[in-house]
């Protein structure tokens, strides 16, 4: 767990929200207009800090996907496939219209494959550091392997900011209990293919609304080479780096990557042609 | 008592390259010429078992110098042909790694009639690590093992007209064993377990339940196990559902069977040399046990002395013993040492004795495995006759 503000008080903003009967986990807070926050694979309380920087501009939805922190997981769900459509039923229910749609890592992976399902309620994309695309070609490896990483290696290969160091077992059960669901929802949805669909590629021309790629230039999990692959595939997008910045943007640079988002403004005329 | 032989079939020259002995370990350390060397020796050492009136049991792994018997169905093909008297068990079949369950069935059927009714087949979850090789889908990974289980057993059992299958990981249009298997309905089928929970699922089956160099941990598996037979079947469990497996060095004097057991004490220590991220991979464990892990610290999965202390991270002999995880010494001392721990646990029918494990030698192993036929195994017959005098206070 890294994050800059206190788990448990970010937690405490949680409420509950039944959607197709799936009982999910969700924060909202912050005035202005509606952002979707799709959390990393650390979970919601992993993007805590950001998440607070982006309630000053625009009511932040952030839920924890289902199989994520206290987010149910139905049974038939297996695939990043099913976190997708349920965010589409997610849309409808808040009946949420020009959203900023905003997702980290695994997030962003989850913000594509719903986008190129339908964009119809959605304005802006910001992916951060996004997987889902093709991680290794034969032994041509693009992303590291998290599953085959030392855990004590975890933080410094996803982070530049130094880890908080704490004894695992001392945390409060509850929280114990986010660890182990949130590592076992990331080996659900990423564990082979590792972290990719191999038809995304396939699909991202369909995504219509402008996009900004935000990627950490020392991100050691997905490296600008990733970053340029994903970049010249999405249509309507372009590539801005954050300097001192690793996988892990949320933590690293959150401020920057918040102005980032905030300031994300498209030319109007492009926005407007959306189908 | 009944008693199995049982080897890992180590590639023990590769035990002096610093670092973990799985999953990471290169293949250039593997010279496969020794490797054939090895394999033939361990296999003279089940036929020499097979001889003197052991049951023989074979296990698999993947990756791993600790254990180059990759298939257990491959191995007990052979000592199908080579072998005359013994039961042969594969302890076990890891059915969730496995992507064709159908594949698994036929190759039962097949050993089974080459043995004529020979074969006894352990279905297992495997060694967590395991997944790292399969690459199958860590999270619902008992789920995945109930799903195979059921089909093999169905396809094992079938009689009828051939059949088509759908379920959630297994799709297969016809269903045909061609051998099935001599015994009817299955051959006897054996599980694993570390639990009195997961000891539960066994019993209903009426499956032998076997529990791995668990000292006395043993004890509460085999309740568990005993008290789910009772509720499900009415009647009490007979001691041949219940199997221990532990390290047996024997010899005609103390100090060589303690020389022995030195260098079968390598087996632990090698086994152990698993890098952290591979030890329990995501999803596998259930997130309630996860928990408990982090909570417990390392320390949670260590065998206990008998005092209740946690086996320290390089235990003598003699802590072994007193763990319940090796019986060691002349014939007399390992008689009373698994009466002993027979008492202590309750009881169970079957020894999977370790006659072979880390370095030890050929000659060493021919040795071990004739003194103990010779002086030990018909002493416990007298073991499992009937439902024992437990002194469970005894044991803390």
């Amino acid at each position: 767990m890294s994050t800059e503000a206190a788990p448990a008080d970010f937690l405490s903003q949680a409420k509950f929200v039944e959607i197709q009967g799936l009982k999910l986990e969700l924060v909202i807070k912050g005035h202005g207009p509606p952002l979707l926050f799709l959390h990393g694979m650390d979970g919601v309380e992993g993007c805590a800090r950001i998440i607070d920087l982006l309630a000053r501009d625009f009511t932040v939805y952030a839920p924890s996907h289902p199989g994520f922190g206290a987010s149910e997981l139905p049974r038939p769900f297996s695939s990043i496939d099913d976190l997708a459509y349920f965010y589409l039923d997610f849309l409808d229910h808040f009946d949420l219209n020009e959203v900023t749609m905003v997702g980290f890592s695994l997030g962003g992976w989850i913000a594509a494959e719903i986008l190129v399902k339908d964009s119809s309620r959605v304005s802006k994309l910001v992916l951060g550091a996004p997987l889902g695309l093709r991680t290794q070609e034969k032994r041509a490896i693009q992303v590291a392997d998290l599953f085959m990483i030392d855990p004590k290696q975890m933080d410094a290969t996803l982070q530049v900011t130094p880890a908080r160091n704490g004894t695992l077992g001392a945390l409060p059960e509850p929280m114990l209990e986010r660890i182990a669901r949130n590592a076992e929802a990331v080996a659900l949805f990423g564990w082979s293919p590792y972290l990719y669909n191999p038809k995304l590629h396939l699909r991202l021309h369909r995504i219509r609304v402008p996009a900004v790629l935000l990627w950490g230039e020392e991100d050691r999990l997905a490296p600008l080479g990733y970053a340029k692959t994903f970049a010249t595939k999405l249509r309507h997008g372009r590539l801005e780096t954050l300097a001192a910045c690793g996988h892990r943007i949320y933590v690293d640079c959150p401020e920057a990557a918040a102005a980032r988002i905030v300031n994300f403004e498209p030319a109007k005329p492009q926005l407007r042609s959306v189908p | 008592m009944k008693v199995w032989q049982f080897s890992e079939q180590a590639y023990h020259p590769a035990f002096d390259v610093p670092g973990s002995m799985r999953v990471t370990l290169s293949a250039r350390h593997c010279d496969p010429a020794v490797a054939g060397t090895l394999l033939n020796r361990y296999l003279d050492e089940y036929v020499l078992a097979d001889e003197l009136g052991y049951g023989i049991m074979v296990n698999e792994h993947h990756a791993a110098a600790t254990c180059m018997s990759t298939s257990c169905m491959t191995t007990l093909a052979i000592l199908a042909r080579q072998t005359r008297y013994a039961r042969l068990l594969a302890l076990g079949i890891p059915i969730a790694n496995r992507s064709n369950p159908i594949r698994v069935a036929e190759e039962i059927a097949m050993v089974d009639v080459l043995s004529g009714g020979r074969l006894e087949v352990g279905m297992v979850k495997g060694a967590a690590y395991e997944v790292f090789m399969s690459n199958r889908q860590p999270a619902r990974f008992n789920e995945r093992f109930w799903e195979a289980h059921e089909l093999i057993v169905e396809a094992l059992r079938n009689t009828g007209d051939n059949f088509s299958w759908d379920s959630e990981h297994y799709q297969y249009r016809a269903v045909s064993l061609w051998p099935r298997p001599l015994q009817q309905p299955t051959p006897p089928i054996w599980m694993t377990a570390s639990s009195p929970y997961s000891s539960i699922e066994h019993a209903k089956l009426d499956y032998t339940c076997a529990t791995f160099l668990s000292g006395a941990v043993a004890r509460s598996v085999f309740e568990g196990y005993r008290k789910a037979y009772l509720e499900a079947h009415g009647r009490v469990a007979p001691d041949k559902r219940l199997a221990y497996l532990g390290v047996v060095a024997t010899a005609g004097d103390r100090k060589t069977a303690f020389q022995r057991a030195e260098q079968m004490k390598v087996y632990f220590t090698t086994a152990a040399r698993l890098d952290a991220q591979f030890r329990n991979p995501p999803g596998f464990n259930p997130v309630k046990a996860n928990v408990k892990m982090m909570q417990a610290g390392p320390n949670a999965i260590r065998p206990r002395l008998r005092s209740g202390a946690p086996l320290p991270s390089d235990p003598t002999i003699e802590q072994y013993i007193d763990a319940g995880l090796m019986f060691v010494g002349t014939p007399d001392d390992v008689y009373a040492q698994i009466k002993q721990f027979y008492a202590d646990v309750g009881g169970f029918g079957n020894l999977l004795m370790m006659g072979q494990a880390g370095t030890l030698s050929h000659a060493d192993t021919v040795d071990n495995l004739t003194t103990f036929a010779k002086h030990v195994l018909p002493r416990l017959q007298e073991l499992s006759v009937d439902a024992p005098d437990v002194r469970y206070e005894a044991f803390a």
